[in-house]
C-alpha cells in the first residue's frame, strides 16, 4: 500500500531544490553584490553610475604612479609584518606556557588572554590613545619623571605593538588546541636524552606546532592589512597613510571622490588577500605530515618548569594589565571625567556630561539602539541564513554545493572597508536598491556578508559530527530533504547555532569599518558615531560610547555563558 | 659502575598507590625484566628511574649516585641522569628525520659535528638502519621506528638502558626476530638494561633475571629458570603459564626430600615438591603444567615418583602436534593436559611426575 508515496515522489524533491537554489542565489548575490562593483569600477574611466563608460587600465597606472599610494603600501606591509611578528611570538608563547607547562595561574590567565577578542579594535585603539597616546595619561606621567617622552604611539612601531597585542589572542586560540593535543611522550623523550624542560619546549613542542603557527601568522597578517582602527587613530594625525586609510580618506575626505582610483586600490588589496588565503589553504593541506603513528594512550602531562613558571605568570599578569586592563580602566575613567591628566586628581574632575550628551540627543540614542538591534536581530537572522548555507553545502545533493561553500567563505578576503565601499556602489547601480539605502537593513546585509565565513566555521564541524545515517534514516521513512533538515538536523545543531550566534552578535556589535560608507541619518551605529565624535576631537563622548559598548558586550557574554552552562545537555 | 639500586620505592597518584615498597638490585651489565599484567606498575617504576615521574618515597641509586632520595628530597631531573629510555610509542620526533633525531642528544652534549656524524653512523649501523638516515619517522615501518628509537638512545652512550615494552607494537614474527637481535646487542654493548614487558615468553627468553610485579608490589625476583620452575606463589605460577591449580590439605612433609603430601578434596593423596625450609602455609596450592600431565586409557603403573588421578574428558582441543584435554577429576577439580597421546573414550588416567609439581603459596 502506498499511502504517502505518490504525492511526495513528484512534488517534494522540487521543494528541496527550490530552497537550495534560493539559498545559493542569495549567498551569491550577497558576496558578489559588493565585489563586482569594485572590480568593475577599477576598469572604468569614470564613476560607475555615469553613462557610457570606457574600459581602461588607466586607474591602475594612476594608482601605481601615486607616491601617496606607494607610502601607504610600504607602511601597510611594514605594519602588517611587525604586528604579525608581535602577535605570533606572544600568542605562541601563551599557548606553550598555558597549555604545556605547569605554570601557576593557568586557568585565570587562559581567560584573560582571550578577553581582547571581545573588545572592538576601535575601542582598544581609543583606550590606548587615552593612556599611551602623545598626551595620554601614562605618557605624561612617565614624561614628568623621565623628563622626555619615552615612547611615541604615532609610529609604525607603536601601532604594531597595539595591533600585535590585540591579535595575539587569535594566534593563541589557533595554537592552543595543537599544543594541548601534543604528545607529551615526545617531550619526555627529549628530557630523557638530556634536554631541560625549556629546551624540550623549544626543540620539540614548538616545531610540532609549526603548521598552526604559520596558519595563525597568515591570519594575523591578513587581519593587520585590513585593519582600519589603529591606522586611523594613530597614523592619520601625523599623515602616516596605510592601505585602508588611503581608501578611507580618498572615499570620504575628498569632495569628489576619485572612484577609479578607489576601485583600483580596493581591487589590489582584494587580490593580495586572496593570494594569501590560497597560500594558507595549501599550507593547511600540507600539515598532514606532522601526524605521527602513536602507540598506547599517552599520558597527558605538563612540563614542570618550577620557578620559571612564577616569573612567566608574573610577566603575563603585568602584560594583561598593561595592554588591556589598564587601558580599559582608563577609558572608563575618561568617560566620567571632563578630562584626564596626571596633574590633577580625576576625582576632582568627575562628571556625567558625556553620558548626558549621548542620552540627550535623539541621533546618539538611536545609534546605540540600532547597534543593539543589529547585533540581536541581525545576528539571529544571519545565524539562520548561514545555517541554511552550511546545510546546503554539507548536507544536500545540491549540484553546486562545493561552489557554494567557496563563495560563502570568500568574504574572508574582503576587508570591512571594501565591503562598505562595494555595497555603497552596488546601491548606486541596482534599480530598486534605494529602498535599502539609509536603513539598518543595509548595514545588516553588509555585516552578514562579512560574518558568513566565521559562522560557517562554527557550524561546519558540528555538521560533520552528525552522522549521515540520521539523514538516511529520516529519508528512508519518507521525509524529504527539507523535513529532515528541519526536524532532525536543526535540533541537533542547536549548540553550534548558539555559538555561531554569540560570535555574530559580538562581531555585529563591534563592526564599524563596513559601516563608514553605508550609514546615514537614521541608520547610525555606535562605531560610526564614535568615529564622528573622534573626528571632532570629542574624546569624552567617545569614551562614554566605548563604555556602553563594553557594558553591552560584558552583559551579553555573561548571559551567553550562563545559558551555555544550563543548556549543556542540549 | 652502573648498578641500579631501587630501595622501598612508593608512588601515589592521589588515593591510588601505584607502587608499594618496590626494591630491586640490578648489578652492572645485567638484563633485568619487569614482568607483570597491565597496570601493575612496571612503567611507573621505569619512569621513576628515568626521572619522568616523581615517586612519593624511597630511594633510587644508579652507579653509586643518588638519583632520587625521598628522605632528603633529592630528585634529579631526567636530563641530568644520562639514561637511555625507549618508549613504547617510540616517541620519535616527527619533525626531524632520522639523522636529526639522533643528532639532538649529541647537540645537547656539545659534541662536534664530525664526531656527531661518526657516532650517528655507528649507532645506526648497530641497529642496521644506516640506509634510512634521511627518512622521516612517518616514512618508516613500526619495526624500523623501533630500531631508530633504540639507536637514538644508544648514540649518546647512556649508562643505563630502559626499555618500555619496545616490541609490543610489532607483529608476532618480527617480535621474535627483534627479541634475539636485542639480546645480542645488549650482550655486545654490556649495558645494564631494565626491560618492561607483559609477555612472559619475551621475559624468559631475554632476561638474566626477572622481577614479577603484582599490583605495585614485587612478587618474585629470580632467574628465568627460577621463575619458571619455582614460582614463589600462585600469581607468579599463573603468570608464567602454569594453569593447573589443585587445592588440598598438606598431610605430611619430607624435609629431606623437599616434598609434601597433599590430600585433595576427593580423597586422593598426591606428592609434590616443596623446596622451602619452612612448613607450607595453609591454603597452598599444588601446581603442575598441562604439558607435564600425561594421559592414558589404561591405569598406569603406580610408583613413588608419580601421581595418578582419574578423570572424565570434557573437551579435546586440537593444537596441531598436540592435543589439549580438559578433564573433570571430580569434586569440582578441572585439569588441563597437553599431550601427543590420543585417548579415545570418555575417561582417562592422568599421570605426572613429582619433579614436575610444585606447592605454591596462594
Ligand atoms: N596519572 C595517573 N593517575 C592515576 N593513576 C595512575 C596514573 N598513571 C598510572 N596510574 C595507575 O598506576 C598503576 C600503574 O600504572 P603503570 O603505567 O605503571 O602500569 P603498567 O604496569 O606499565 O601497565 P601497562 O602494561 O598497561 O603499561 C595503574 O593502576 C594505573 O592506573
Ligand atoms: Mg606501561
Amino acid at each position: 500500500m502506498s499511502l504517502a508515496e505518490p504525492q511526495s515522489r513528484f512534488f517534494r524533491p522540487d521543494r528541496a531544490l527550490l530552497i537550495q537554489a534560493a539559498v545559493a542565489l542569495a549567498t551569491l548575490a550577497l558576496v558578489l553584490g559588493p565585489l563586482v562593483p569594485v572590480l568593475w569600477q577599477s576598469l572604468l574611466d569614470r564613476p560607475l553610475y555615469e553613462a557610457a563608460p570606457l574600459f581602461s587600465l588607466d586607474n591602475y597606472s594612476r594608482l601605481f604612479g601615486n607616491p601617496r599610494f606607494h607610502d601607504a603600501l610600504g607602511n601597510s606591509v611594514l605594519l602588517a609584518l611587525l604586528s604579525t611578528l608581535i602577535a605570533t611570538v606572544l600568542g605562541v608563547a601563551f599557548a606553550l606556557f598555558l597549555e604545556r607547562t605547569d605554570m601557576p595561574g593557568r586557568g585565570l590567565l587562559r581567560n584573560l588572554t582571550l578577553w581582547p577578542m571581545y573588545v572592538s579594535q576601535l575601542v582598544l585603539a581609543f583606550a590606548w590613545f587615552i593612556l599611551y597616546g602623545p598626551s595620554g595619561y601614562v605618557t605624561l606621567a612617565v614624561e614628568r619623571v623621565a623628563g622626555v617622552p619615552l615612547w611615541d604611539m604615532y609610529t609604525i612601531l607603536g601601532m604594531g605593538l597595539l595591533a600585535g597585542t590585540s591579535q595575539a589572542p587569535v594566534v593563541y586560540l589557533f595554537c592552543s588546541s595543537s599544543a594541548r593535543m601534543a604528545d607529551a611522550t615526545l617531550e619526555d623523550a627529549a628530557r630523557s636524552v638530556g634536554a631541560g624542560p625549556l629546551r624540550a619546549l623549544w626543540s620539540v613542542s614548538l616545531p610540532l606546532m609549526r603548521p598552526s603557527i604559520t596558519y595563525a601568522a597568515l591570519l594575523t597578517f591578513i587581519g593587520s592589512l585590513e585593519m582600519l582602527a589603529v591606522p586611523l587613530v594613530f597614523g592619520k594625525p601625523v599623515g602616516l597613510e596605510f592601505f585602508t586609510t588611503f581608501l578611507y580618506i580618498e572615499g570620504l575626505g575628498a569632495i569628489t571622490p576619485d572612484y577609479g582610483l578607489i576601485g583600483a586600490a580596493a581591487t589590489l588589496l582584494l587580490a593580495v588577500i586572496s593570494v594569501l588565503l590560497v597560500i594558507q589553504g595549501l599550507l593547511l593541506r600540507q600539515s598532514k605530515r606532522f601526524v605521527t603513528v602513536r602507540g598506547k594512550a599517552q599520558r597527558p602531562k605538563l612540563a614542570p618548569i618550577g620557578r620559571v613558571g612564577w616569573v612567566v605568570c608574573g610577566a603575563m599578569c603585568l602584560y594583561t594589565a598593561l595592554v588591556l586592563l589598564l587601558p580599559l580602566a582608563g577609558i572608563v575613567l575618561r568617560s566620567v571625567t571632563s578630562f584626564l591628566t596626571p596633574l590633577m586628581s580625576p576625582f576632582d574632575l568627575l562628571t556625567l556630561d558625556h553620558f548626558e550628551v549621548l542620552f540627550g540627543y535623539e541621533a546618539y540614542r538611536r545609534a546605540i539602539v540600532n547597534s543593539v538591534i543589529i547585533a540581536t536581530f541581525g545576528g539571529a537572522l544571519a545565524t539562520l541564513f548561514v545555517a541554511m548555507v552550511a546545510l546546503v553545502a554539507h548536507r544536500s545533493e545540491f549540484r553546486f554545493r562545493r561552489a557554494l561553500e567557496f563563495v560563502a567563505l570568500y568574504p574572508r578576503a574582503m576587508p570591512g572597508i571594501i565591503a562598505g565601499i562595494g555595497m555603497f556602489w552596488a546601491m548606486l547601480l541596482l534599480p530598486f536598491a534605494h529602498v535599502l539605502q539609509g536603513t539598518i537593513w543595509l548595514l545588516m546585509l553588509a555585516f552578514t556578508m562579512r560574518g558568513i565565513p566565521m559562522a560557517f566555521g562554527a557550524l561546519a564541524p558540528t555538521l560533520h559530527q552528525i552522522g549521515r545515517e540520521l539523514d538516511q534514516g529520516a529519508r528512508s521513512v519518507g521525509a524529504d530533504w527539507w523535513t529532515t533538515v528541519r526536524l532532525i538536523i536543526f535540533p541537533l545543531m542547536k549548540p553550534a547555532l548558539f555559538s555561531a550566534y554569540v560570535l555574530l552578535f559580538l562581531a555585529f556589535l563591534k563592526e564599524y569599518a563596513a559601516a563608514v560608507f553605508l550609514f546615514a541619518p537614521g541608520a547610525e551605529i555606535i562605531g560610526t558615531t564614535m568615529l564622528s565624535f573622534w573626528a571632532n576631537g570629542s574624546t569624552g563622548p567617545v569614551a562614554a560610547l566605548s563604555v556602553i559598548q563594553l557594558a553591552i558586550t560584558a552583559l551579553f557574554v555573561t548571559l551567553a555563558r550562563r545559558s551555555l552552562r544550563t543548556n549543556k545537555d542540549v | 659502575m652502573s648498578e641500579v639500586v631501587v630501595d622501598r620505592l612508593n608512588k601515589h597518584y592521589g588515593p591510588v598507590q601505584a607502587l608499594h615498597e618496590v626494591s630491586l638490585h640490578v648489578p652492572d651489565g645485567e638484563f633485568l625484566t619487569l614482568l607483570g599484567p597491565s597496570g601493575c606498575g612496571k612503567s611507573t617504576t621505569l619512569f621513576a628511574i628515568a626521572g619522568l615521574d616523581s615517586p612519593s618515597g624511597g630511594r633510587i641509586t644508579v652507579g653509586g649516585r643518588d638519583f632520587y632520595n625521598g628522605a632528603s628530597g633529592l630528585d634529579l631531573p631526567p636530563e641530568k641522569r644520562n639514561l637511555g629510555l625507549v618508549f613504547q610509542s617510540y616517541a620519535l620526533w616527527p619533525h626531524m628525520n632520522v639523522r636529526q633525531n639522533l643528532a639532538f642528544p649529541l647537540r645537547l652534549r656539545k659534541v662536534g659535528k664530525k664526531e656527531q656524524d661518526a657516532r650517528i653512523e655507528e649507532a645506526l649501523a648497530l641497529v642496521e638502519m644506516g640506509a634510512f638516515i634521511d627518512r622521516y619517522p612517518h616514512e618508516l615501518s613500526g619495526g624500523q621506528q623501533q630500531r631508530v628509537a633504540l639507536a637514538r638512545t644508544l648514540v649518546f652512550r647512556p649508562s643505563l638502558l630502559l626499555l618500555d615494552e619496545p616490541l609490543s607494537n610489532l607483529d608476532a614474527k618480527l617480535r621474535i626476530k627483534a627479541r634475539s637481535w636485542l639480546k645480542q646487542l645488549q650482550r655486545q654493548l654490556g649495558l645494564t638494561t631494565l626491560y618492561v614487558t607483559h609477555d612472559q615468553s619475551e621475559a624468559l627468553a631475554l632476561s638474566d633475571r626477572i622481577v614479577v610485579m603484582e599490583k605495585g608490589r614485587v612478587s618474585q625476583l629470580g632467574t628465568p629458570e627460577e621463575i619458571y620452575r619455582r614460582p614463589a606463589n600462585a600469581f607468579v605460577a599463573d603468570f608464567v603459564g602454569a594453569s593447573n591449580f589443585l587445592p588440598g590439605e598438606v598431610v605430611d612433609r619430607n624435609a629431606a626430600a623437599s616434598t609434601c603430601r597433599v590430600k585433595l578434596a576427593g580423597g586422593d593423596v598426591l606428592t609434590c615438591l616443596w623446596p622451602d625450609t619452612s612448613a607450607p602455609p595453609a591454603g597452598s596450592l599444588l601446581t603442575v603444567r598441562p604439558e607435564h600431565v600425561g594421559l592414558s586409557a589404561e591405569p598406569p603403573l603406580p610408583g613413588p615418583d608419580v601421581n595418578i588421578l582419574a578423570g572424565r574428558i570434557l573437551e579435546r582441543a586440537y593444537l596441531g602436534a598436540r592435543l589439549l584435554y580438559t578433564l573433570d577429576c571430580g569434586h569440582g577439580l578441572v585439569l588441563m593436559a597437553e599431550t601427543e597421546t590420543r585417548v579415545e573414550g570418555d575417561t582417562a588416567w592422568l599421570r605426572f611426575a613429582v619433579d614436575d609439581t610444585l606447592l605454591v603459596r596462594a
